[in-house]
């Protein structure tokens, strides 16, 4: 990106099931708080990017019209679970390039209007035909990784453990209750060896996040965090092996982004990556380049990722805890970082955290690991 | 319909620009047996070489228009397989998994049968209601 861009509000509602809200019922609190923490109102903003993927249509502007937004481009991106880092990553580009000094970035989804059960995904494709759900996906890969790994259930177990641990400090979080190795693998199998308490829930929220141009940020005094990478990217499809224990997608996403900031992921305090099933988190370890490759159990054995760690992945209690509701995530992660980096994060803050990176993908569709993936850099300013 | 391009763009629907019917499913056999062996029914192109199931039309890698019906099968090896418990989609359990044959070529495929694990031998098997892996008779 050519100029700096930097996050100087961001505001989400705690996520749980809000039957009784619509898209500008969950939404309109998040931007609200986001302009709070800005210092902005809606009249200086002047661009929109709404992420969703179950909205439908004009999600963005039956958000803003709540708030007075208008007259301005608003855009809504689906990109299933990164929709809104992907809306997050087009306003960015619209502040770097200079199309807007006040770029609003807006995740939402509301998951209870389905009822419960697995996602639904899209029938056209022909693995979903044949009954691909997503928590079969994920559970093929933790199969694989203990065939490949040696491992048992149990190491999955303790990223769930973990989560719900980091989670009860978390007020915005939809599960707040701790749970136990033994609860976990104990809980009712979905996809097996994934149990209940290894699958992320089914839920509502929305996020929101102001992104301003370096001329705009100096005019405001604002602290918050600058943008440093902005990665975007689609999954390459083969009809042959695919090494479900190596997503290319999110290897090739970290590295570029790790590239674009001048940083390494041991430059980073803290990491909210998309583990939307315990074994995401330990692959994306090793996708991310937290550790070499086959290093994850170890990684998460040792505690180097949790608090008094190398870094803390997922404070917020990540997908597991927080809640995922699709779309919303990429920007709840975002916000989730700023509050850290900002010394704004509580009970659960990461000591002196200056950077951080968040990781979302999306999609299940046949012959790729992902549909999309977005992975941000982001470093504290003062 | 024309089959190539002889006058301006804008005055000339051609056959290649007729849509896919790639959701006529119910037209298509997924399955042919051989000698008593299922084989699985998908294409491959003549100039790439690159191997799909389902079958389609187009090379997705070099969009060549000459993928060629081409089966797979019986023998395959379980890469990664989940008993799915829970799904929007129908009835539960059932039990996924990705296949992959000798040529390279990866399916999803359903698996029956006991004491599955990652690369084991399994062979595709059919009856009236769809087809299937299942353990090889000699897998151990």
């Amino acid at each position: 990106m050519s100029g700096s861009v930097t996050i100087v509000g961001v505001g989400m509602i705690p996520m749980g099931r809000h039957k009784a809200s619509s898209y500008p019922g969950l939404a309109v609190p998040a931007v609200l708080e986001a302009l709070r923490m800005a210092g902005l109102s809606p009249r200086d903003v002047q661009a929109v990017t709404c992420g969703h993927a179950f909205g439908g249509m004009l999600t963005g502007q039956r958000i803003v019209k709540e708030v007075g937004i208008g007259g301005v481009p608003v855009l809504n991106v689906d990109n299933a679970c990164s929709g809104g880092a992907s809306a997050l990553h087009l306003a960015a580009r619209d502040v770097a390039e200079g199309r807007a000094d006040v770029a609003l970035a807006i995740g939402v989804d509301k998951l209870t209007q389905f009822g419960g059960g697995t996602l639904p995904l899209v029938e056209e494709d022909p693995e979903v035909r044949a009954g691909m759900v997503m928590p079969a996906l994920y559970a093929m890969r933790a199969r694989r990784y203990m065939h490949e790994r040696g491992e048992t259930p149990d190491l999955l177990a303790r990223v769930s453990v973990k989560a719900r641990r980091h989670g009860a400090a978390n007020p915005f979080a939809q599960f707040r209750k701790e749970t136990t190795v033994e609860e976990v693998l104990a809980a009712r199998p979905i996809a097996d060896p994934l149990t209940l308490l290894q699958c992320c829930p089914t839920g509502d929220g929305a996020a929101a996040a102001i992104l301003v141009s370096e001329r705009r940020r100096r005019a405001l005094g604002a602290k918050g965090a600058a943008i440093r990478a902005s990665v975007l990217h689609s999954g390459r499809a083969t009809t042959g092996f695919r090494d479900m224990l190596t997503p290319e997608i999110t290897e090739r996403s970290a590295a570029e982004a790790f590239e674009a900031a001048g940083l390494g992921p041991r430059d980073l305090d803290l990491i909210e990556l998309h583990d939307a099933f315990t074994i995401a988190e330990l692959i994306y370890y090793e996708a991310l380049g937290l550790c070499g490759r086959g290093g994850s159990a170890g990684l998460l054995r040792d505690g180097a990722t949790t608090y008094g760690g190398r870094f803390v992945v997922n404070p917020s209690g990540g997908l597991l805890a927080k809640g995922h509701p699709v779309g919303a995530s990429g920007v709840a992660q975002v916000v989730e970082a700023v509050w850290h980096l900002t010394g704004q994060a509580g009970r659960r803050q990461v000591p002196g955290a200056r950077r951080a990176l968040t990781h979302v993908t999306g999609g299940g569709i046949s012959g790729m690991d992902h549909g999309a993936c977005t992975v941000h850099v982001l470093e504290a300013v003062a | 319909m024309e089959t190539r391009h002889d006058g301006p763009a804008g005055d000339a629907v051609t056959d290649a620009l007729a849509p896919i019917g790639d959701l006529a499913t119910g037209e298509r056999a997924e399955i042919a047996l051989r000698d008593g062996a299922v084989m699985l029914l998908g294409a491959r192109s003549a100039s790439s070489g690159v191997e799909a199931f389902p079958a389609r039309a187009i090379c997705p890698e070099t969009v060549a228009r000459d993928m060629a019906p081409a089966e797979f099968g019986p023998d395959a090896v379980l890469y990664a397989f989940s008993t799915v418990h829970v799904s929007a989609s129908r009835e539960v359990p059932y039990t996924l998994g990705y296949v992959d044959f000798p040529s390279g070529l990866r399916a999803l495929a359903h698996v029956r049968g006991e004491g599955l694990r990652c690369d084991m031998p399994v062979t595709l098997r059919a009856d009236e209601g769809g087809w299937w892996v299942e353990p090889a008779a000699d897998a151990s």
